[in-house]
């Protein structure tokens, strides 16, 4: 069915469908005869509830971001309301807004807690949908549009015919997007700390598995296990599953995208995800008004002005904070620890991005390095791009405490075995943007590039440095923005590692994460972590201006036209 | 001795599973100062026999001899014109067209005279510091046009250098390149043009050779004996009679393919 050749497609997809089955069932078989924890014994109950958990919450995620990746492409109004909105929840550290999300979740019981495993997966799933639909809906050519409209399309008709045919292979690259980031997050959706607590789906997981094992019993090499047998489930799900499809939708299209399996979606998405920051956004008249008449004084008048008002805002919420009870609770929030750190932030903040800043070099320098060498050597590419499918994943935040125990016994420097560690889960979660960013665009590099470097004689460094490089410059910015974004995210779980007995104390590095960590786990200060999100928020937006926004439109002439 | 010597190159190559004959048995020559064009309906392999004559491709069987001795890869001898321009979008009008000089080791300074001088003659004065992305279809061309032409190649290949701009722009770059063809000073000896479009050949060429649909082979040559300066004659039965010979030629290489494609 899947590879539409009759009868003994059929059977033969099927022979391999009961092959990858009868693989898992012996893996599980294996694995549990030889291991002795307690919780090993229902592997498939486990691998099964993961499996479905994943599947339904991509079908949600499918289900929201097709009608609002539609609607926000097509209609104007629309689109103002929810391209910014869905924007800024996109790049701030959704992560983050766990503990708050689902601490009503919570109080339904079970089935509470299996919802909020489902939305926090749904949080890290549904964007790559949503702008993977956007932006082929928008790329759809304008006179496929205008020859629809002439034969009187309009409607559910135009939808049917027009619409889904063109968002069929977004759709299926962002849903594969989607589909490996809810693996890699699972196991922070599966393994909740709540107040202290640890909160687990009642009807398990591996993503709960692979914590315990990592967390609770620390045992390396149950890890070890539980993460092949992952990774195992990842590669034969996607054989039987994603890549079929992929190959079936190569034909047909009108998008001028190859769809290699290695591609497109993260390339689209950060594409889309520049575009749609930086044209999409209009200011509503009035307020453009406003910054009309501002241009008439000068930036130091514009500036003092700003320092009056903000300080006669200040200073009135300070002494209104008695009356209003949510001014109290705030202001209550604050005085509490870890309210008190707030005041080392510039401290923290540095040493955070300290973190983020070497990872991301690392992830940029062997990325590129990759990239490069995939382009000038076939038989590298083809050994290079199976390792991003199943790479990116593969939950590699499961190894974080077994890492860290086995360095700091190694080092003997627990607070430099946890920066280590640190900076390798960074760089682990970065390096697969960077990684497909590049690689795509050295993989749509024109043959008419080549021709011409061939024909004047580029040979060695001076081909990459004049050719290949400056062609991919593009999507470095993209794949950085994109990096920068996960690993915001990947930073709450890596500055921090919990404890999960009552006696022993967390570990953790100064940063900004490991005190949002703080605030949400330890001690549930909910202002001082709204507080530290607006803070990070802030500065991922600020990032997004000064930096990215500026280098994509110095690079946007590199975009060669075909 | 002819300069170039094209002698029995066949082409194929497997795409998607499937052989592609792109080239059969192609054998021509071209002597010093001519101006050929090569002829076919689309996909006869003709673009890619003038990447094998450039050596960005190699032929399956046969082999292409330039004054005497095979081609094995690019040499600055021979130059391109691409149908895309490819023009690197990173680089200024005026470092695109040193590239080649820089690959060529010629020392910054003389880069920029030679590459300015070039610019110059092909009407691009004052736009040195553009990038490609600032530029109309027509002026990229010029730049490509400058580029292939200022390592001093002796032959210049042409793929459809004119089939992507609009028939004004067209016009005016046939004519840029006849008249640097004209100059016979300092500029390339023999131009060999792809072209689909039968008029353009006619008007430009000395010889036109026509190929067959794929697998494309040789079917036919015209030699084109209107006199020059041709603008004068473009109205006149001398110049339509030509036309009509190479159409006919490539009608009945058509045909041809279509009834043996029947009989299978």
């Amino acid at each position: 069915m899947m590879l539409g050749e009759g009868a003994s497609g059929l059977r033969r997809y099927l022979m391999s469908v009961a092959a990858g089955l009868a693989i898992l069932f012996v893996m599980c078989w294996i694995i549990e005869n030889f291991v002795g924890y307690p919780e090993i014994k229902s592997l498939p109950l486990h691998a099964f509830s993961t499996v479905s958990r994943i599947t339904l919450t991509l079908l949600i995620s499918i289900a929201w971001g097709v009608p609002f990746g539609i609607l926000a492409a097509t209609n104007k109004t629309a689109s103002m309301v929810i391209t910014p909105i869905i924007d800024l929840l996109q790049s701030i550290p959704i992560l983050g807004y766990f503990p708050l999300a689902i601490g009503f979740l919570f109080a339904l019981g079970p089935i509470g807690i299996e919802l909020s495993v489902i939305v926090l997966l749904f949080t890290s799933m549904a964007w790559a949908i949503f702008f993977g639909v956007v932006g082929a809906v928008r790329g759809i050519p304008t006179n496929v549009v205008e020859a629809s409209r002439s034969f009187g399309f309009t409607g559910w008709k135009y939808t049917r015919h027009v619409v889904l045919p063109a968002i069929m292979p977004a759709l299926i690259s962002g849903a594969n997007l989607a589909w490996s980031d809810g693996w890699f997050f699972m196991i922070a959706a599966e393994y909740i700390q709540y107040k202290g607590d640890i909160v687990a789906p009642p009807s398990g997981g591996l993503g709960y598995l692979l914590a315990r094992a990592s967390y609770f019993y620390k045992d390396m090499n149950l890890a070890a296990i539980l993460l092949v047998f992952v990774t195992s489930i990842v590669i034969i799900i996607n054989s039987l599953t994603w890549h079929k499809l992929m190959e079936r939708t190569k034909l047909g299209m009108f998008r001028p995208i190859s769809l290699d399996l290695s591609g497109v979606g993260k390339l689209q998405v950060a594409r889309m995800t520049g575009w749609v920051h930086f044209t999409r956004f209009h200011w509503p008249t009035s307020f453009s008004l406003v910054t009309q008449r501002l241009r008439k004084y000068s930036r130091l008048e514009k500036a003092l002005a700003l320092i009056i008002v903000v300080s006669a805002i200040i200073l009135i919420l300070y002494s209104e904070m008695e009356h209003f009870p949510t001014l109290r609770m705030i202001r209550d929030g604050l005085a509490n620890p870890p309210g008190g750190e707030l005041v080392q932030l510039p401290v923290l903040i540095t040493l955070t991005m300290g973190r983020l800043a070497i990872a991301y070099g690392i992830s940029l320098a062997v990325a590129i390095l990759l990239g490069v060498m995939a382009a000038e050597h076939k038989r590298m590419a083809s050994v290079i791009y199976p390792i991003y499918d199943v790479g990116q994943g593969v939950p590699i935040l499961a190894l974080f405490p077994v890492m860290y125990l086995g360095l700091s016994n190694a080092l003997g420097a627990p607070r430099l075995a946890l920066e280590i560690t640190c900076v390798t889960m960074l760089v682990l979660d970065m390096i697969w943007y960077m990684f497909i960013n590049i690689t795509s665009a050295v993989k749509t590099i024109p043959p008419d590039m080549k021709e011409v470097g061939q024909l004047f004689g580029f040979k060695g460094l001076k081909r990459i440095t004049h050719l290949i490089i400056p062609s991919i410059l593009p999507a470095i910015v993209t794949g950085s923005i994109l990096s920068w974004g996960t690993g915001w995210n990947t930073i709450i779980f890596s500055e921090y590692l919990p404890s999960t007995e009552p006696t022993i104390q967390p570990v953790s590095v100064p940063g900004i994460g490991s005190l949002l960590d703080k605030a949400g786990y330890e001690y549930g200060n909910t202002v001082v972590l709204v507080a530290i999100l607006g803070v990070i928020s802030t500065i991922v937006l600020l990032m997004e201006a000064l930096i990215w926004r500026r280098l994509l439109k110095k690079f946007e002439r590199y975009h060669v036209e075909v | 001795m002819s300069v170039l010597e094209i002698e029995k190159v066949t082409k194929t190559f497997v795409e998607d599973h499937t052989t592609v004959h792109a080239l059969d048995n192609v054998s021509f020559s071209i002597e010093k100062d001519e101006f050929v064009c090569l002829v076919g309906p689309s996909g006869c392999g003709k673009s890619t026999l003038l990447r094998i004559i450039a050596g960005l491709e190699k032929a399956s069987s046969g082999r292409v001899l330039f004054h005497g001795k095979p081609i094995t890869g690019p040499t600055p001898n021979i130059s391109m014109i691409f149908q895309l321009f490819g023009l690197l979008p990173w680089k200024t009008a005026l470092e695109n067209v040193e590239v080649p000089l820089e690959v060529l080791g010629k020392p910054k300074d003389e880069r920029v005279v030679i590459a300015k001088e070039h610019l110059k003659m092909v009407g691009l004065k004052g736009f040195e510091n553009t990038y490609p992305h600032d530029l109309s279809g027509g002026m990229k061309q010029r730049v490509g046009i400058a580029r292939a032409l200022a390592i001093k190649p002796e032959v210049l290949l042409m793929d459809e250098p004119f089939s992507s701009l609009d028939e004004l722009t067209a016009k005016t770059l046939r004519e840029l390149v006849l008249s640097i063809w004209r100059n016979r000073e300092t500029l390339p000896d023999d131009y060999l043009m792809v072209s689909h479009n039968v008029e353009e050949a006619v008007y430009m060429a000395d010889r036109v050779i026509v190929m067959s649909p794929r697998p494309g082979r040789v079917i036919g040559e015209v030699k084109i004996e209107v006199p020059r300066p041709r603008t004068q004659h473009l109205r006149e039965p001398i110049y339509f009679g030509f036309v009509d010979e190479v159409v006919a030629m490539l009608e009945k290489g058509n045909n041809d393919c279509a009834i043996k494609n029947h009989d299978r």
